[in-house]
C-alpha cells in the first residue's frame, strides 16, 4: 500500500532575480497546495510575470531553487498560458495548429501530432467554444477569442499545475466569465493553478488563494485572511515600495 | 617601412586624410542621432538605396555634377522612405522585411544600371562598394577668390560637414527632445515628423557626398561606429559629439597608415581602424569597459540591495 | 508532407545529373560572344555545362534561402540575415588565401566561421554594453564587411595568381560555379531540408511562442543556434552566384512574398522555397546574356517581381484585392439602400402600383436625377430590379423585392431592439441601424424577433416586413416578372 504523499506541486525557497544587477525577485518562498486557484497580485513591476517564468525556468535564477512535484526542472506536469502580448498574433498559423502545440509535450523529438491528438485539440476547442473557428488564421480573432485559443491550448496539455499570465486582461465580460469557469472546473478535477491578475475587485472574487507580490513576497494565504487594507496597503503602498519605506525609516533613524 | 607622410605621397594623402576625416565626422555626427532614435537599419537602407538614384542621375544628366547628385540621391532617399512605409503599413509583413526588400531592390536595380550602361556611367561596380578614395586628389581643385581651396569633392564634404555641424549646435535642443520623447516635443511646439524628415533629408545628403569615397557598405560604418564608440567613453551628448570628431580623426589618419603597409583599399582600411578603437573602447572604457568591470566587481553575480532593509525586515524562515 | 517530400526528390535528381559531368566548365568571362540571342539559345538548350552548372546551383540556392528565410521573416530577423551575410567577407577571403586555386571547402569553411563569429560579437555586444542590438548589428555588418574588402582587395594588389574570382563574391557570378561547388550546395540544401522537416514543429512552437515553447521543455537557445547555423551555411553556398552584397535578399524577399499568400507556415516554406528557386533562375538567365552582368542583381529582381505581384495581387492579403473587395461591397451596400428607398417610396403610396419613377427615387434618395439614373442601372445589373418605359419606371424583380424586404425588417428590427432592449432613444437609433442592417446574418435575424416577440412595429409606428412572409414569397416565386406577390 503506498502511504507515501505525494509532494506538493510547487515549492519555491530563497528565489531571488536581478537583471543587470538590480533586484527584480527577491528571496521568494512559497509553498503551493494542491487543488488551489492561487491569483497572484502587486503593483506593475512587482515581478509577477518575471515569478512564473523564473519558476518554468524561462529567466535564469541568481539564487534559490524551485521544486515542482518534488522535483527540480520538472515541467513534465506543467501547463502555461503566457500574455497574449507576447505573441506575434500575424503568425501564419491557425486556431487549431495553436492548440495542437499544447500535445508537443507529450509528442517527444520526432513524432508528428496523430488522429488522437487532433481529436483531443477539438475537444479543448469545444470546451472554449471555439471549435467553429478551428481553421482560422489566429490574427483574424477577437482578444477574448485569442484568449480562449490560449486557453485551449493549455487544456491541451493535460497538465497539473498551471501557470497563466494575466488571462483576463482586455477580453469581453461573456470570456471572462467562461473562463473562470474553466479554471474553477479545473480546480475542481484536483489541477492547481497560479494566476497572474492585474484587477483588484475581482481577484477577491475568483480566487482561493491570493499571493501579494511587490519584489517579495508580502503575504500568501487564503484569500480571506490576506485581503486586507494593511497588506494591501503594504503591497502596492503609495509611490514608494515596501522596501524603500523601511530603508527610509533605518535611515532617518541612524 | 610605412611612410605615407613621404614627400611624393604627402599631398595626396593630405587630402585624402580630409577626406575621411570629414566623412567620417559629418556621417558621425548625424549617425548619433540614427542611435538615439534606434535607426541604424534605415541608415544602412539610405545608404545602399541611394544607388539608383545616383545612376539614373549619371544617365540622365551625363555628367558627375553636384546638382544632379544631390537630385537623384534625395530621390532615391524619399523613394525608400515611401516605399518602405507602404510595405509595411499595408500589408502584414513587417517593418524590418520591409525595410531589407526596398534598399536590396533599389540596390540591385542600381548595380544593373550599371553593368548595362558601363560606358556611360562613370561608376564600377567595386568602386560603388567601397568608393575610390584614393583618388580624391586628383579631382580638379576649387578656385575661389584666385585661392585653390583642394579638390571638389574635399570642398563639397567639407561644406556638407559645416553646415551638419552648424545645424547641430543650431538645433540641439529640438533634435535632443524629438530623439527621446517625441510626445514632449509635440507640446513644446516641435514637430517631431518634420525633424525626422529633415533628418532623413539630410542624412541623403550627407551619404551622397561620401559616397564617392568610401562607397555603400562603409558609409554605414562611419554613420554608427564613431558615435558607438563615444557612447561607451561617456554619457553625455555633447562630450560623444565631440569625441565622435576625435574619433573620425584617428580613423582616418590611421587608416591611411594601415593602407599604405597591406596595400588595400583605404576607406575599408579606415573602417577596420574604427572598429579596433571600438574593441579598444569595448574593453578597456574606464565607464563600462569590460576589463575595468572584471577588476572592480569580484562578486559580481550579487544584486543590488539596501542591507539595512534586510536586516530590519529579518525574514521570516521558509514562508 | 508530400509538398516536402517534392523537395526532397528535386535536390537529389539535380545531385544525380550533376555528379556525372565532366570537370571542365566554360567561365562565362572567357567567352568572345557578346550577342545575347545567341546566349538565350545557348541558355535554353541546355548543352553547355556551365548553364547546367548555374542553373543547378541556383535551384539550390534558392531553396535553401527561401527555406530558411522564412524562419528569418517570421522572427523578425531580417536584420541579422543582412548582417551574417555581410560578416562572412573575411572569411571568404581567407578561405581564397588558402590555397592558390578555389578551394570550395576552405572558402566554405572559413565564410561559416567568420558568419558565426559575427553573431556571437553582436550578442556579446548587446550583453555586455548599453548599445542595442540594432546598432551591434550595423557595426558588425560594416566592421566585418570592411576586414573584408580590405582582405579582398589585398588579394587583387597580390603578384600571384587566383585573384581572378573573388571579385565574384561581391554581386555574384552563376556562370562561375563548378561541379564542386554544386556538391557543396546539394549537401547543404539537403540536410537543410532534412533538419527542417525532422525538427519541423520545434522550429514552429519556438518561433511562434517561445516562452511556450520553455515551458514544454523544448531548448529554445538550440533550435536558435540551430537555425542560425543553417543560415550561416545557406549564405555561405549563395556567395558565388548572389554575392555578398545582396544574399540577404535571397532570404528575405521569397520568403516575405510567400508569408502574403498563405496563412499557414508549412506552406508559406514550401512557396518561399519555389519563389527562391523560380528567382534564382531568373537570375542564372539573365545574367547569362552580357559577358560581365552579376548574376545577384537579377535574382534579387526576379525575387522582388514576384513580392510586388504578391504584394498587389495576393488572393487574401493583396492591395488591389482588398481594394477590390472593399470596392464591391460599398457598391453592394449602395445597391441595398436604393432598394431600402424603393420600398419607402411604395410604402408611403400604401403599395399601390408597382413602378418606381426615377424622380421619386430622386427625392426619395435626396439626389439628382443623374445620380438616380446611374442607381437604377446598378440595379438592373443585379438583377434586382428591370427597367420599363425608357429607363424611367424601376420595376422590382422578386429578388429585388425580397432583398428591399429584408433591409427593411433589419433595419427597423434593430433599431427595435435598440430602443427596448438597450433602451436608446428613437433618435438616436437611425445611423446605427444604416450601418448594421447590411450585415445581420439570418441567425441573428430570428434571435432578434424571437427576443422582440415578433414585433410588428418599429419605434417610428412603422410596419416591420416579418422573416415569415419573406420565406413565404422566396419559396413561391419562380417566374421572372415584375412584380411583388400578393401579401407584404
Amino acid at each position: 500500500m503506498n502511504t507515501e504523499k505525494e509532494p506538493v506541486p510547487l515549492e519555491v525557497h530563497d528565489l531571488t532575480v536581478a537583471y543587470q544587477k538590480k533586484a527584480v525577485l527577491w528571496g521568494i518562498d512559497l509553498v503551493v497546495p494542491k487543488g488551489k486557484l492561487i491569483g497572484i497580485v502587486g503593483p506593475n513591476g512587482a515581478g509577477k510575470s518575471t515569478l512564473i517564468k523564473t519558476i518554468m525556468g524561462i529567466i535564469p535564477a541568481s539564487s534559490g531553487w524551485v521544486k515542482i512535484f518534488g522535483e527540480e526542472k520538472n515541467l513534465r506536469r506543467v501547463g502555461y498560458v503566457p500574455q497574449r502580448e507576447s505573441v506575434d498574433w500575424d503568425f501564419p498559423v491557425s486556431v487549431m495548429d495553436v492548440v495542437l502545440m499544447g500535445r508537443y509535450g507529450k509528442l517527444g523529438l520526432f513524432k508528428r501530432p496523430g488522429k488522437a491528438d487532433v481529436d483531443i485539440a477539438r475537444q479543448c476547442l469545444d470546451k472554449v467554444k471555439m471549435l467553429p473557428y478551428a481553421n482560422r488564421q489566429i490574427s483574424n480573432l477577437s482578444g477574448g477569442q485569442q484568449q480562449r485559443v490560449f486557453l485551449a491550448r493549455a487544456l491541451a496539455q493535460e497538465s497539473d499545475l498551471y501557470f497563466m499570465d494575466e488571462p483576463f486582461s482586455g477580453v469581453d465580460a461573456s470570456t471572462e466569465a467562461a473562463i473562470i469557469t474553466l479554471l474553477h472546473d479545473l480546480k475542481e478535477k484536483g489541477k492547481t493553478l497560479m494566476v497572474v491578475h492585474h484587477d483588484l475587485p475581482t481577484a477577491r472574487n475568483y480566487f482561493d488563494m491570493l499571493l501579494l507580490l511587490n519584489m517579495r513576497v508580502v503575504a500568501f494565504g487564503p484569500t480571506d485572511e490576506v485581503f486586507n487594507y494593511e497588506l494591501l496597503q503594504k503591497t502596492y503602498g503609495g509611490r514608494l515600495t515596501i522596501l524603500a519605506e523601511v530603508a527610509e525609516a533605518v535611515r532617518q533613524k541612524s | 617601412m610605412v611612410e605615407p607622410w613621404s614627400a611624393d605621397a604627402f599631398q595626396n594623402n593630405l587630402w585624402i586624410f580630409l577626406m575621411g576625416f570629414l566623412v567620417a565626422t559629418a556621417c558621425g555626427l548625424v549617425g548619433n542621432y540614427l542611435i538615439l532614435r534606434r535607426m541604424s537599419l534605415i541608415g544602412d537602407a539610405i545608404s545602399h538605396s541611394i544607388l539608383p538614384g545616383i545612376a539614373i542621375a549619371f544617365l540622365v544628366s551625363g555628367s558627375r555634377g553636384t546638382v544632379p547628385m544631390f537630385a537623384g540621391a534625395l530621390l532615391a532617399g524619399v523613394a525608400t522612405t515611401v516605399i518602405i512605409e507602404v510595405i509595411h503599413k499595408k500589408s502584414r509583413i513587417k517593418q524590418d522585411s520591409a525595410i531589407g526588400i526596398a534598399f536590396t531592390t533599389l540596390f540591385a536595380i542600381g548595380v544593373i544600371l550599371i553593368s548595362l550602361y558601363a560606358s556611360k556611367i562613370d561608376l564600377d561596380q567595386e568602386c560603388v562598394l567601397y568608393g575610390e578614395i584614393g583618388f580624391v586628389g586628383l579631382h580638379p581643385p576649387v578656385q575661389l577668390w584666385g585661392m585653390n581651396l583642394g579638390p571638389l569633392p574635399v570642398f563639397r564634404m567639407a561644406v556638407v560637414t559645416v553646415i551638419t555641424a552648424a545645424a547641430i549646435m543650431l538645433f540641439y535642443k529640438e533634435l535632443l527632445v524629438s530623439s527621446f520623447d517625441p510626445g514632449l516635443a509635440f507640446t513644446l511646439g516641435i514637430n517631431a515628423t518634420v525633424v525626422h524628415y529633415c533628418l532623413m533629408g539630410w542624412l541623403s545628403t550627407v551619404v551622397v557626398n561620401a559616397f564617392e569615397s568610401v562607397g555603400a557598405v562603409l558609409v554605414i560604418a562611419m554613420l554608427i561606429l564613431p558615435g558607438a564608440i563615444a557612447s561607451m567613453l561617456t554619457l553625455q551628448l555633447p562630450r560623444i559629439l565631440m569625441l565622435t570628431v576625435v574619433i573620425a580623426a584617428m580613423s582616418s589618419f590611421f587608416g591611411i597608415h594601415l593602407a599604405t603597409w597591406l596595400n588595400c583599399s583605404t576607406a575599408a582600411a579606415m573602417v577596420v581602424v574604427a572598429s579596433g578603437l571600438f574593441i579598444l573602447a569595448w574593453l578597456f572604457s574606464p565607464t563600462s569597459g569590460l576589463v575595468f568591470k572584471k577588476l572592480r566587481h569580484r562578486s559580481d553575480s550579487v544584486p543590488e540591495f539596501p542591507e539595512t532593509a534586510t536586516d530590519v525586515l529579518n525574514p521570516q524562515p521558509g514562508k | 508532407m508530400s509538398k516536402r517530400s517534392y523537395k526532397f526528390a528535386l535536390s537529389l535528381l539535380f545531385l544525380a545529373c550533376m555528379a556525372q559531368e565532366p570537370l571542365f566548365a566554360a567561365r562565362i568571362g572567357e567567352l568572345t560572344e557578346t550577342d545575347w540571342k545567341i546566349q538565350v539559345i545557348r541558355f535554353l538548350s541546355f548543352r553547355d555545362p556551365s548553364v547546367r552548372y548555374a542553373l543547378a546551383g541556383s535551384i539550390l540556392l534558392g531553396i535553401s534561402c527561401g527555406l530558411l528565410g522564412s524562419f528569418i521573416v517570421v522572427r523578425k530577423m531580417a536584420l541579422v540575415g543582412d548582417a551574417l551575410s555581410h560578416a562572412v567577407l573575411p572569411g571568404v577571403a581567407l578561405g581564397f588565401l588558402w590555397n592558390t586555386t578555389k578551394d570550395p571547402v576552405a572558402i566554405f569553411i572559413g565564410a561559416t566561421v567568420a558568419g558565426l563569429l559575427g553573431t556571437t560579437v553582436v550578442n556579446l555586444i548587446t550583453q555586455t554594453t548599453r548599445l542595442k542590438e540594432d546598432t551591434a548589428l550595423g557595426m558588425v555588418l560594416a566592421g566585418f564587411f570592411s576586414v573584408g574588402i580590405c582582405l579582398v582587395t589585398m588579394i587583387q594588389h597580390l603578384p600571384t595568381g587566383n585573384k581572378s574570382g573573388i571579385d565574384k563574391f561581391l554581386f555574384g557570378q552563376a556562370a562561375a560555379l563548378g561541379p564542386n561547388d554544386i556538391q557543396l550546395m546539394g549537401i547543404v540544401t539537403l540536410l537543410a531540408i532534412t533538419v527542417i522537416t525532422l525538427f519541423y514543429k520545434e522550429f514552429l512552437v519556438s518561433s511562434f511562442d517561445s516562452g511556450f515553447a520553455h515551458s514544454i521543455r523544448i531548448p529554445v537557445q538550440l533550435f536558435h543556434h540551430l537555425l542560425m547555423l543553417l543560415l550561416a551555411f545557406a549564405v555561405v553556398i549563395s556567395l558565388q552566384a548572389v554575392g555578398v552584397v545582396l544574399v540577404s535578399a535571397m532570404l528575405i524577399t521569397p520568403a516575405a512574398a510567400a508569408y502574403l499568400l498563405t496563412d499557414r507556415m508549412h506552406r508559406m516554406v514550401f512557396l518561399a522555397s519555389i519563389f527562391g528557386l523560380l528567382s534564382g533562375v531568373f537570375g542564372a538567365f539573365f545574367s547569362f546574356l552580357g559577358p560581365s552582368l552579376p548574376t545577384g542583381p537579377f535574382m534579387v529582381l526576379g525575387a522582388s517581381l514576384v513580392f510586388t505581384l504578391c504584394f498587389f495581387f495576393a488572393p487574401k492579403h493583396g492591395l488591389v484585392t482588398r481594394w477590390w473587395v472593399k470596392r464591391s461591397r460599398s457598391q453592394q451596400i449602395q445597391v441595398e439602400n436604393v432598394l431600402k428607398a424603393i420600398y419607402h417610396v411604395l410604402e408611403d403610396r400604401g403599395f399601390d402600383g408597382e413602378g418606381v419613377s426615377i424622380r421619386e427615387l430622386a427625392d426619395q434618395r435626396k439626389q439628382t436625377l443623374e445620380e438616380s439614373v446611374r442607381e437604377s442601372k446598378m440595379l438592373k445589373r443585379a438583377e434586382y430590379a428591370t427597367l420599363l418605359e425608357e429607363g424611367n419606371m424601376i420595376w422590382l424583380t422578386p429578388e429585388g423585392w425580397q432583398r428591399a424586404r429584408e433591409m427593411v425588417r433589419n433595419h427597423r428590427l434593430w433599431e427595435l431592439y435598440l430602443t427596448s432592449a438597450a433602451q436608446y432613444s428613437a433618435d438616436h437609433v437611425h445611423d446605427d441601424a444604416e450601418k448594421i442592417e447590411h450585415i445581420l446574418g439570418d441567425e441573428v435575424v430570428r434571435a432578434l424577433e424571437k427576443r422582440l416577440d415578433y414585433a410588428t412595429t418599429d419605434p417610428h409606428g412603422k410596419k416591420i416586413p416579418s422573416s415569415e412572409s419573406i420565406q413565404k414569397d422566396r419559396m413561391g416565386r419562380r417566374e421572372k416578372v415584375p412584380g411583388y406577390g400578393q401579401d407584404i
